[in-house]
Formats: structure tokens, sequence, C-alpha cells
């Protein structure tokens, strides 16, 4: 503890606290439980009670280690916990269904005012809180917290409206078998993943994006809304595509470009929408004249193999290494990384030809990923909040929509975001007095039992006691990892000095530890 | 759940104090609150309303260029048919689900600015919005927003918490920036909430000091306005809010920020621009065309800018409510229905200080050699142009040029929106 304060004192005086030793992280200037707890903020949605001596105990790069390769981590509690969404246990098909017979119960594109006054569309809610209710359960439970960090910065990254439309019941198999099992793999792998979703397809609008022109084969499709009233090429996936997903906004490419790749992706498009949730290249639909990308030649008499190229061409860009691994040491690091961090994400992910759990271990081996300028220096987003405090008290989540439901008050409604830029990860964004009101409300409620759609229990956590500094104590080194400033323990002593009751003055302390700046900190 | 006034009004008393504010609040503060407010010096100041419509609104469609057979030709399925237009000069008309501004239109409080956007060329709504928040086109670099350095630069007007605010759960980029801003969700939720008053006030002293301590930086300041909002907040009655003059503000977001803005200019404490966004205008596909998507998002625009209107009564007469949005779209409809992004807009002001009854700006036509990139209706008012007129005429701002750094913000663009 003393050691950080040093370090951090010598940070503040711009005396620079790199390791020279490049071959091991700075890590070695922290102690081990100030490397674990870091770790822990940064990698997992923050420590569990006794988990920050448990992971310091085990050794910080071992834990990171074994976080890189989910598959042997064993999840036995949250594999049981799983069996109670129900919305798992429906396939593509079945998802189709519930929101077919929703629509006919309404035939209304937004959802505003509807109510579950019918089953049909009571379903289609489910399906939608579901899905939300489930990424929380999951951020608190998982022991595989960096696959479930990397899901989430995956489904933001490759942002979906799932407030739109189908989307509604195109998300889950989104989530589950697109985004999720390819979060620690490739980026080529889940780029291509994301470009053949029925759900991407639909919330960019490529799935009704034809050759200019181009009509359908004669026989009438059952459904075919693909193919009604299309009648050229749509560029908004094209776009997306290349500003969002890939090269960024300034990695080289042009109006013509936009135009040429949204030609390219003519006929990528969803088997009869309504019915199956399954992707679908249509041949009638792709435009196969000559294009060129950037330079690239694509010659005529290509089909879906030439999407499949460009997405490799984009995947295997500098300019989309430089842009993706600039968002992700933002996500690790600092809102504004820095340049050296940004500059050993890329060569690991030119070594390892896009392997993502290289990148992030490339990240976490630089010093920037422990410097003092880094630790706490992040704010949590609405979600780590919530999560982070759930876990801080050993808190257990059911299977209501109700915790998902705070964290969307707070800010940030799970796959609500309309803009395909995802959710934005500075913390300007998230700090303002409004947003801050509503974390300390919530810190409180959760202390005091109160807070919908989670219980916990604090005897596991933190003994009742008559001693304030015992107590505080406690809170400081169980809940927060020991970061506690003397005036905000000062602050906390007076308040819980006043409260007789034992109970109650050790639920204010943590809802003052959970809503105070320190535990806003990541 | 209420917290109850007289406690807060107890510590609100000592903490205006400390805030040097002016001593009437303190003579208020002494009041049971049971009553309405005594008038304040703060009625009759000026007060901006910021509406962006976020998705890039197609503002030939909004406001109709019906007197030009071009815009029927490029739109053969999502053209709004000339019957249902309704005329404003005999070339422009007004979709017909925005039929009920027209009174505003008639007496002069409602004016259209057609063709205005940004220079730069960007068809990204990310960069776009940026841009058009950031008030500095083409640089990425711009830190805060124009509304948050009009405060910086304002020495007028009281340093209150609540002098711009935005209403919704993040802190829009417009408001980024040193001088202090807030975002409110919920005006009836804004605060701690406990069930006992003493344990209430407690607390919230209580996290004031912590946040008081915290590392100088976003978490210190943001927290501290939160107590100092809180306070004059109490005043404000948020529960027994009742619109005026019968108004009736559709139910949705829309209408519920609307509402909220009203109630906060009401409570007079010293509230000068206010920011809320509308969403959904990405009319990518099947925009439809007297009916459809885009008819649906205008009438709700229209029900709620003119409950708005209704709401404030009299007091429009110190009010602007301006529209924005971060560029148009194409020319002609795309092959789904619907319309491509393009490049420039329409923007809509209204309010008693406007000079109403016009549509602004120069019309460049719809001639392919007149169009942006062959493609978009041209921009030939930098919104820049627009909002410092704005400033200048409307809020009083000295100097645009710290504002909107790197545009000569000369009079001699200003459109005309504001009557002099």
């Amino acid at each position: 503890m003393r050691l950080l304060l040093v370090v951090t004192g010598l940070a503040l005086f711009g005396v620079p606290t790199t390791d020279p030793r490049r071959s091991l992280p700075a890590s070695a200037e922290l102690s081990p439980r100030d490397s674990a707890l870091h770790a822990l903020n940064r990698l997992a949605y923050g420590p569990r009670p006794g988990e920050v001596d448990r992971v310091a105990a085990l050794g910080v790069m071992h834990w990171i280690d074994q976080q890189l390769d989910p598959a042997r981590l064993p999840d036995r509690i949250l594999a049981r916990r799983e069996r109670d969404f129900a919305v798992l246990a429906l396939d593509a098909a079945a998802l189709a269904e519930v929101f077919k017979n929703a629509r006919r119960e309404r035939r209304r594109e937004s959802m505003e005012g509807m109510t579950p006054s019918s089953d049909a569309i009571g379903q289609l809610l489910q399906v939608v809180g579901q899905v939300q209710q489930l990424a929380v359960v999951r951020a608190v439970l998982s022991e595989r917290q960096l696959q479930e960090v990397m899901t989430d910065f995956w489904v933001n990254h490759f942002n979906v409206y799932s407030g739109k439309g189908a989307d509604r019941v195109l998300m889950p198999v989104y989530i589950e078998h697109t985004i999720r099992p390819r979060a620690l793999g490739k980026f080529a792998d889940l780029l291509l993943a994301t470009a053949q979703s029925p759900a991407m397809m639909f919330y960019l609008d490529n799935w009704e994006s034809v050759a200019t022109g181009a009509v359908p084969p004669g026989v009438d499709r059952p459904g075919g809304r693909a193919t009604k009233g299309a009648r050229g090429p749509n560029e908004n996936y094209a776009r997306e595509l290349l500003e969002l997903h890939t090269l960024g906004v300034d990695g080289g490419y042009t109006q013509r470009d936009v135009m040429e790749v949204a030609r390219l992706f003519t006929g990528w498009s969803i088997a009869r929408p309504a019915q199956s949730g399954r992707f679908q290249f249509n041949a009638w639909a792709h435009d196969a004249g000559e294009k060129t990308v950037r330079g690239v030649r694509f010659p005529a008499g290509g089909g879906q193999e030439e999407g499949i190229r460009l997405l490799r061409l984009l995947a295997n860009d500098p300019a989309t290494m430089r842009f993706v691994s600039h968002k992700l040491c933002a996500r690790f690091v600092r809102d504004e990384p820095p340049d050296g961090c940004v500059d050993d994400a890329v060569a690991a992910w030119q070594r390892s030809g896009g392997a993502i759990t290289d990148v992030v271990r490339a990240i976490v081996r630089t010093p920037d990923f422990w410097s003092a300028q880094t630790i706490r220096a992040k704010i949590k987003t609405p979600l780590e909040f919530v999560v982070s405090a759930v876990r801080a008290v050993g808190g257990e989540p059911d299977t209501t929509q109700e915790l998902a439901e705070v964290v969307g008050r707070l800010g940030q409604p799970l796959y609500m975001e309309p803009s395909p830029a995802g959710y934005p990860e500075s913390q300007e964004e998230w700090v303002n007095s409004g947003a801050l009101l509503h974390r300390m409300n919530a810190a409180v409620a959760l202390a005091a039992g109160r807070l919908p759609g989670v219980t916990i229990s604090l005897d596991g956590v933190v003994a009742p006691t008559d001693e304030p500094d015992t107590l505080i104590h406690a809170v400081d080194t169980r809940l927060l990892g020991g970061i506690l400033s003397p005036r905000s323990r000062a602050v906390m002593r007076e308040q819980v000095d006043a409260v007789r009751n034992r109970v109650a003055a050790r639920a204010l302390a943590v809802g003052l530890a959970l809503g105070g700046p320190e535990f806003q900190r990541q | 759940m209420a917290i109850s006034r007289r406690v807060f009004v107890r510590s609100g008393g000592l903490a205006l104090v400390s805030l040097g504010m002016d001593p009437l609040f303190l003579d208020r503060a002494a009041y049971a609150l049971s009553g309405p407010l005594p008038p304040s010096p703060d009625r009759n100041r000026p007060i901006l309303v910021c509406l962006f419509m976020r998705g890039a609104v197609d503002g030939l469609n909004m406001i109709v260029p019906h007197g030009d057979p071009l815009y029927y030709r490029e739109r053969p399925t999502i053209a709004v048919p000339s019957r249902d237009v309704i005329d404003l000069d005999g070339f422009f008309g007004l979709h017909p689900r925005l039929a009920v501004l027209k009174p505003l239109w008639d007496n002069k409080t409602l004016a259209a600015v057609h063709a205005v956007g940004s220079p730069e060329a960007t068809r990204s709504h990310f960069d776009a919005q940026d841009y058009m928040e950031s008030g500095t086109p083409g640089v990425k670099a711009t830190s805060d927003g124009w509304v948050n350095r009009y405060c910086q630069h304002d020495a007028e007007h009281a340093n209150t918490p609540f002098r711009a605010v935005a209403f919704g759960p993040q802190l829009p980029r417009v408001l980024a920036g040193t001088a202090p801003t807030l975002a409110i969700d919920d005006l009836q939720a804004f605060g701690l909430q406990l069930p006992r008053p003493a344990a209430r006030d407690r607390l919230t002293r209580a996290f004031e000091a912590l946040y008081a301590g915290a590392q100088t930086g976003l978490l210190a300041t943001s927290g501290q306005e939160s107590f100092e909002a809180i306070r004059l907040l109490q005043r404000a009655n948020p529960l027994q809010y009742r619109p005026a003059n019968g108004a009736a503000y559709p139910s949705g977001q829309l209408g519920r920020s609307l509402l909220q803005i009203a109630q906060l200019i009401k409570a007079d404490l010293g509230m000068r621009v206010a920011c809320l966004d509308a969403i959904g205008w990405d009319t990518h596909t099947n925009e439809g065309a007297s009916d459809g998507q885009l008819a649906g998002l205008l009438d709700e625009l229209a029900a709620a800018l003119m409950a708005f209107t209704v709401d404030m009564g009299e007091r429009m007469r110190d009010i602007v409510v301006l529209t924005m949005s971060e560029f148009g779209r194409a020319v002609r409809e795309n092959g789904s229905g619907g319309t491509d992004h393009g490049h420039a807009t329409a923007m809509l002001a209204i309010g008693g200080p406007v000079g109403g009854g016009r549509v602004l700006g120069r019309w460049p036509s719809l001639d392919v050699t007149a169009r942006f990139e062959a493609r978009d209706l041209a921009v030939t008012t930098d919104f820049r142009s627009l909002f410092g007129e704005i400033l200048a005429r409307h809020l009083g701002a000295t100097d645009l040029a710290p504002i909107f750094p790197g545009f000569d913000v000369a009079p001699a663009t200003f459109p005309g929106v504001i009557s002099t």
C-alpha cells in the first residue's frame, strides 16, 4: 500500500515510473494485492469478497493467463443459473416465431406503449429482457471474467440496436453464437461472423441491399420481405463496416469506396426474415460487376466470396489493427491511451495474425497497463459500476429483468444504443451530476438489501460491529481493496458513529463506500 | 418519494449563502413552499432550447420544396404529394404531420432555415454530430461543446448549476467542457432517495463531503454540482407540476423532456440553455411520404413542440426553441424506399424573438449541378451562423469568436432568424 502511494506521489510530480526491464511488466513495482486489484478492476468486473487475496496468492500474471484461456476454467455456478433463462433454449426459428406472433398482435414498428397485454407481446418483451439480464448475471457470476468483458467489448464494437424491429429476436443468437464463442478468438473470424449475422444484416439494412435493378427469380417466395420494394444497394452497412468496425473514420477511404463496398455486399441477406433468422446469400441480388475498393480490384463475375475477400483484407489492414487496438487500449488502459501501448498491441496483432488473446496479453504486459497514471484512472460505466458493486458484496442477481433495468436507469440500457458506434468508453460521457446521484442511490439501496433484482447478505462480507474504526477498516479492505482516503475514512467514521444500530451502521458504511468517489474508479 | 422540503430548505439556505447567491433566494427559502414562488428578476431572461434530431432528419420531407418539380421526379415513392403539403409561401410547405405548428407560422413565431448544415463533407453520423456539438466542423481535437464555451464566456448570467442543462441520461458533447453543466434524467428522481428525511439529509451531507474530498477532476466537480443542484431543485417542487393552459404533451421521451424543461424554466433557477434529443430520424428504409415512419416522428415532434409553447404561454416571448440535425438526406430516394445520408438539412426556430413566417437561408435549388457532390442538397448557411445569431441576438453573447473558433461569425452571415 505504501509503495503504491510513493509511486503515485512520484507520478504526480512528473517522475516517470516505467520499468526498464521490459520483459516483465511494471507490476513488479506494485504490491501483489495492488496488482491483483488492478487486474480484477480492468480485466474483470471487480473483485468479490476475498478475491484480491486469492488472486494475489495465485499470482496476478498466472490469474491473467487463466482468464485468457476460459475453456479451462470451470464455471459451474453460472452454468446452473443459465438454466433459468428460457431464452437460451429458443433457437432461431423459435425466436422468429415469437416475433411473428407479437407482430400479428401489434402492427407497429416501435414498442412505445406496448404493454404485455397479450401472451405474444409478453413473450417478446421477455426475450428482450432476459437477454439483458443474462448479460448482467454472467458478468456478476462468471469465473470466466475476461471472456465476459471481451464479449461486452465486442458486442459494443459490433453494435446492434436490439430495439429495432426483428433485432429484438435476432439478438440472442447474435450474442450466443456470433460474438461469445469468438470473443477471444481471431478478429478476422469475428468480423466475418458479424457480417453474416442476421442481426447485423437487419440492423444496418443490408438484408435489403440488392444490385440496381435486380429482380428476384419468378417464383413467389412466402414471406419474401427481403425483396419487396428493394431496388438498389443500401450503403448503411458498408459505411459502418469501414468507419466503425475496421478502418476507422480516418483509416483512408472515400465515399466512392463506401458505394463500392455496398455493391460488394449486395445479396448478403436473411432467409425469409420473419421465419428463420438465418443468413442467406441471394445470388440474384448480387451486383457481379467489377469493383474497386481503395485501389484493390474485384473482377467482374464475383459472388459471395468477394465479400469474404474484402473482409479478410480489412481485418488484416494496418489501419484496422490500429483502430481496434486503440479501442482495446482505451478500454483496458486509459480513455486516451498512450501510443506505446497501442504500438505493442498492433505488433502483437501482426505477429499473431489478429489473435485477440495475444493482443490483450500484449496490452497487459505493457508498463502502461500497470503505471500509476493508469491505476484507478478510468471511471466505471454504469454496467461496470452495478456489476462490480454486486460482486463486491457477494450479491446474487435473480432471473427477473430488474437488475438489468437498474443498469438502464443509470444510463446504459443493454443493447439499446441506437448508434452503430455503440456505447462510449470515455469518462466524460458517463460522469455528470445526474448520473452520480443515480449511482449513490443504487449503492445505498444495494447496501440496504433494497436494490431490485439482487439479494445480498452482508454477514459473509463485513461483520456488524459497535466499533466504527473496525467497521470502516473492514469495509475498506473487504470491499474497496484498501483504497479509502484518510479524508473519506474520517467522513464515514463520523457518519457511522451517529448510528446506534450495528446493522444499520454497516449498511450505511457499505452504501457510502460503494456510492463514494473511490468506488466509481477502476 | 418526496424529500422533506423543510429539512432541505434549512440546510439549503446556509449552502446558498456560502455560494454567494442572490439573497432573495434566502427569503424564498423561508417560505413553506406550499404556494408558487414569487417572481424573481430571472423571469425575463432569454432562454434557448436546443432540440437535436439525431440520425440526420430528411429536411426535404420536413420543409417540402413542393414548388420544385425535381423534388417529385427524384422521389417517386416518398415525395409528399402536393395536395397533402401544407403550403407556407407558395414554394415551400410543411409536412402534413407538422400541421399543428401552422398557427405559429401564421403568427410569425415559427421560422424554418433551409439548406443549412456543416461545411464538412462527412456523412458519418458520429462525426457530424460531434462537429455540430463541438461547433468546430472538421476538428476532432476540440474537447468542449459550443454551449459550454458560451457558458465559459458568459459573464452576464449568474453562475447557477442550472445554467445549461441536458435532459437525458448522458451529458451530451455540446455541454462538455470546463463550465459546470448538468444532465438530468428525471426531475422527480433528482436527489438521494430514502424514506426518512433525517437519514436522507445526513446521507446527502455525507456523500457531499466524500465527493468534496475526491481527487480533483470530473468526479469532484460533478459531485459538487450534484449537491448544489439538489438544494436548488427542491424549491422547484417537481411532484406538483401541472402544465398550464391545457397543454397536452405527447407520451414518450420527447414529451417528457420538454415538460421537464418547461417546469425547470418556471422554477426560475437561472437556466439559460436546455438541451434535449429526439431520436430515430435515420430513415434509410421505408421512410414513407405523408404517412409512415418519418410522418410518425414528425407527428410526435410537432405535438411536443406545440405543447411546450402552449405550456409556456406568455413566457415564449423570451424563449427560442431551435431544432438541429447533423446533416440531411440525399435528394434522390434509394432502393429501399428511404434516403441515404445527405448534406444540408432544415432547422426550425420557434419563439417570440423569432422572425417567423419565413423560410430563411438561400435556396440553392435541386438541380443536379447545384447539389453537393451531385447528390445532396447543398449547404448555403453554415450552422454556426445560425447558432451564432441566436447566441448574439437572443442570449446577448458579445463575442462569438471564442465560441466558434476558426470561423468568422459575422452578422452579415446571420440568416435573420431573430427579429430585430
